[in-house]
């Protein structure tokens, strides 16, 4: 019985081990942003195509990406998320997208407390 | 042979599962927290986060500010962050594994809103106890309207129609009915005794911010009743600055019901706030979709209405009081009975139940500030109810005047590993109930002692254990002790277990309010004389383990859970309707059991697309005239789905089914007349789904539907030709008696 329960415990917690195949990268980037209305926004904005993951740490500031590089780019995730007024380490949002976030969000300026 | 087999089976899986493990580097880091207050010396910080830069790995403080954390080789920066702190990123040094941090404090609290996609039904990892948080989006997947009605989304528990005539609804857990579940409203027990059917209504859900169900024996501090678990409502906070001040919500069905909400808040300053609370609620449309000449739910009016207020003070001190007052008007039966019409033979049968309830709460509390984690608390609450029916001609009135202290006081032994809770209650029910003419009243006094450890020195173990000692007025004393355990092998995995013992007073008449809808006598079996109805309380022995499994499959997270509960009865009011012409209740002699069984999943399939799959087997058999049968009208196996998603632009799409299966149905009385012998009701499918779109936030509509197969139980009501006569029965449901209900409605806020 109790092997059972460790064999069954390990099949499920590793079980994201056997999901890997090849064409999938990790990579981390720094996004601009304030807050856990940031972080929504900017996760809603890089699960593009393609995009299996996204994470963004509100106090790192890192956007963390699970994504399938046959099917898209860091580049074009950043630049759906500059689109959304998040500027990156390698995209900046223009002002016109920077104007549309919510007041506490301009992360430029404010700090935000949501 | 078999342990070869399990054992090569084992070193193979390991080996498989640990080469991805062995590919990765660990390297273990570990260090001190503490934190600099503006005023006075820097003091060690426990349950600060300490996390990884992508936030794979992460761990909290434990009471002495320590942490030990295992991060890939390639990390080179953890974040250490406590509220009320600035977070602090550390550089990792190569060979630098032990870190000394001191986090400087932020210049204001800032509060923090969490505005994040949550799951709508979370389990906690953390308690020692298993609770399923059902939140605010959870809810919201049945548009409507009152508890029992919010229960249909959860696989957990089981809502059936108590009767054909009276359109209530009741929960089963555990394959036990509703009354052995504790239900609290902010841990003050709220729907029992007369309310325990018919209470489940009396909170709209536009009321709730979240409940917590747990499963099995609950905590010895809530007191001594709850047999299959607990479920405890949390309603809308007045000083939650992110909530809306306003709140309407409107409902409308195709099935004539209308339904009207009213939620505000007021912060007069950071100390007083208070929510007043509105509920209007009309069913005044007469609908018999089964042909069968009675409403399928009867003509009503509800209306409730609450206020609240909460106070901080200084020094620790809070003080929170609320009123609430219920009034509901049910008129039934056949489609031609008006009001108080006169109820004999070749007259139409009617259904009638007026309820007034009101009821006043506080909670009074102060936290030691020199003292840490010292606290000292008081519950009050005193509730009135009265319940006036008519069931043809059978008349049933019954008042019930509740008064219920609860005093606490929690402190810890050295640091947080250890706390103690330990007091005072006592709990006063007068009952006075009058079933066709017959008295039956009752006043119990119960005081009680109780006292609970709760142990939790590591991530990985922790223990809860408590007892409580009450002395009855009429049953004497009694000890109630419950035990719960978790353990965590791994981070994502949890095992607990639990064992308690539960003892309640049958409130026979109001339990079975659904069999008043029939001709059946009302009989019992007084072997106690001077206890309540002549008979022993019930007390029952409930066992549980449970098991959750956190993953991540194909990068998206989910998670597995499965328990198995048996709950034992060393005595129990069994409720006898073997016979078709009587109610019967005695004495268990014999056994009585409810074993249950469920296994659930729960898997975001891609970002924003959430499965819900869950199976769940009862086996329900109590002694019935010294014969162990299934306990009647209740499916033994029940298998649900749910999948809810989520567009960018805020569009919701829920959609519930479920698969009920077959029950035990005693004879009853035929159709045609004569007794129809004991069988298997048919298994069912039933289908729910409901779309919502939100714009900007604060304005939402919704439409949805239930029911949508139009699946109906047929000829719910037996001898619907002259319901005078002893053949009339309506309380056999085991399926829905109303069809296909299409409804739509609207919420607004005013932030």
């Amino acid at each position: 019985m109790k092997q059972i329960i460790i064999i069954l415990s390990i099949i499920f917690s590793c079980s994201a081990s056997f999901a890997q195949d090849k064409d999938i990268a990790t990579a981390s980037f720094k996004v601009e942003g304030n807050c856990n209305m940031c972080k929504k926004r900017i996760e809603d904005a890089a699960y593009i195509k393609g995009v299996k993951r996204a994470d963004w740490n509100k106090d790192s500031h890192q956007l963390t990406l699970i994504y399938k590089p046959s099917k898209t780019s860091p580049d074009a995730v950043l630049k759906s998320v500059a689109h959304a007024g998040h500027s990156s380490e390698k995209t900046a949002a223009s002002d016109a997208d920077y104007n549309k976030l919510p007041e506490c969000c301009h992360y430029k300026t404010n700090t935000c407390e949501h | 042979m078999i342990s070869k087999l399990n054992k090569l089976l084992f070193s193979g899986l390991l080996v498989i599962v640990c080469t991805a493990a062995n590919a990765q580097q660990l390297r273990a880091v570990h260090g001190i927290v503490s934190g600099q207050r503006e005023k006075g010396n820097a003091e060690t910080l426990a349950g600060a986060m300490v996390t990884t830069v992508d936030n794979t790995v992460s761990t909290q403080t434990d009471a002495e500010g320590r942490f030990k954390l295992d991060i890939q080789e390639t990390s080179l920066k953890i974040i250490v962050s406590y509220v009320g702190f600035l977070s602090d990123t550390i550089d990792l040094h190569p060979g630098e594994n032990h870190l000394t941090i001191n986090l400087e404090q932020s210049r204001k609290l800032k509060e923090v809103v969490v505005k994040q996609r949550r799951k709508s039904t979370e389990m906690s990892m953390i308690d020692p106890i298993k609770s399923e948080k059902i939140g605010q989006r959870e809810l919201l997947k049945a548009a409507c309207c009152n508890l029992s009605e919010s229960f249909e989304t959860t696989p957990s528990v089981d809502v059936a129609f108590t009767d054909a005539v009276t359109g209530y609804k009741q929960i089963q857990m555990l394959g036990l009915a509703g009354p052995y579940t504790l239900i609290t409203r902010e841990n003050i027990p709220d729907t029992r005794g007369l309310a325990a059917i018919t209470g489940l209504t009396y909170t709209p859900g536009s009321f709730i911010e979240g409940m917590q169900l747990s499963k099995g024996t609950g905590s010895v501090v809530n007191g001594y009743e709850s047999v299959a678990g607990q479920i405890n409502v949390e309603w809308k906070k007045p000083f939650e600055e992110k909530d809306e001040k306003w709140l309407f919500n409107l409902y409308q069905s195709t099935q004539g019901r209308t339904e009207g909400n009213l939620v505000y808040r007021h912060k007069f300053s950071e100390k007083l706030s208070s929510n007043l609370f509105l509920h209007a609620k009309s069913q005044w449309a007469k609908v018999d979709m089964n042909n069968d000449g009675f409403m399928d739910q009867p003509l009503d009016k509800q209306f409730v209405g609450a206020n609240r207020w909460f106070w901080f003070g200084p020094k620790g001190w809070e003080i929170q009081g609320g009123v609430k007052g219920t009034y509901v008007e049910n008129t039934g039966g056949q489609l031609d009975y008006e009001r108080g019409g006169e109820q004999v033979s070749g007259k139409p049968w009617g259904y009638e139940q007026n309820t007034q309830r009101a009821e006043g709460w506080a909670k009074i509390g102060k936290m030691f500030q020199g003292t840490k984690g010292t606290s000292i608390g008081l519950q009050l609450s005193g509730i009135y109810h009265n319940q006036d029916a008519l069931y043809g001609s059978r008349s049933y009135l019954a008042t019930q005047r509740t008064f219920y202290s609860n005093l606490i006081f929690q402190t810890i032994i050295h640091n947080t590993n250890h706390v103690i809770k330990t007091g005072l209650s006592n709990v006063v029910d007068d009952y006075n109930e009058r079933l066709s003419g017959t008295p039956y009243a009752r006043t119990e006094i119960v005081p009680g002692a109780f006292a609970e450890y709760a142990y939790s020195a590591s991530d990985k173990f922790n223990l809860v254990a408590g007892i409580r000692g009450d002395y009855h007025n009429i049953y004497g004393a009694f000890a109630t002790p419950r035990l719960h355990l978790r353990y965590a092998p791994f981070k994502k995995t949890v095992f607990r277990a639990s064992v308690g013992r539960a003892q309640r007073t049958a409130n026979i008449f109001a339990e079975n309010l659904g069999y008043m809808a029939s001709n059946r006598g009302f009989l019992i079996t007084a072997a106690n004389p001077g206890n309540p109805y002549g008979l022993a309380p019930e007390i029952a022995w409930n066992y549980g383990i449970n098991f959750t499994q956190k993953f991540q499959l194909n990068y998206r997270d989910g998670a597995f859970s499965a328990d198995y509960y048996y709950t034992d009865f060393r005595n129990q009011v069994v409720v006898d309707v073997e016979d078709p012409h009587s109610v019967r209740f005695y004495n268990l002699s014999g056994v009585s059991f409810a074993s249950s069984l469920h296994a659930q999943l729960d898997y975001e399939i891609i970002h924003r697309l959430d499965l819900r799959l869950a199976y769940r087997w009862y086996d329900v058999r109590t002694t019935y005239d010294m014969q162990l049968k299934e306990r009647p009208l209740i499916a033994a196996h029940r298998a649900f789905g749910n999948v809810g998603y989520e567009t960018k632009n805020h569009w919701k799409f829920d959609y519930t089914i479920q698969w009920v299966g077959s029950k035990r149905v005693p004879a009853v009385h035929a159709h045609g007349g004569g007794i129809e012998a004991e069988g298997y009701s048919p298994s069912f499918v039933q289908m729910n789904a409901q779309i919502s779109k939100t714009f900007k936030e604060v304005f939402e509509i919704y439409l949805g539907g239930e029911n949508l197969t139009n699946y109906m139980q047929h000829d719910p009501v037996i001898g619907t030709s002259n319901p005078y006569d002893t053949g009339f029965d309506a309380s056999m449901i085991w399926g829905p008696v109303m069809g296909r209900n299409i409804y739509a409605g609207l919420r607004y806020k005013i932030f």
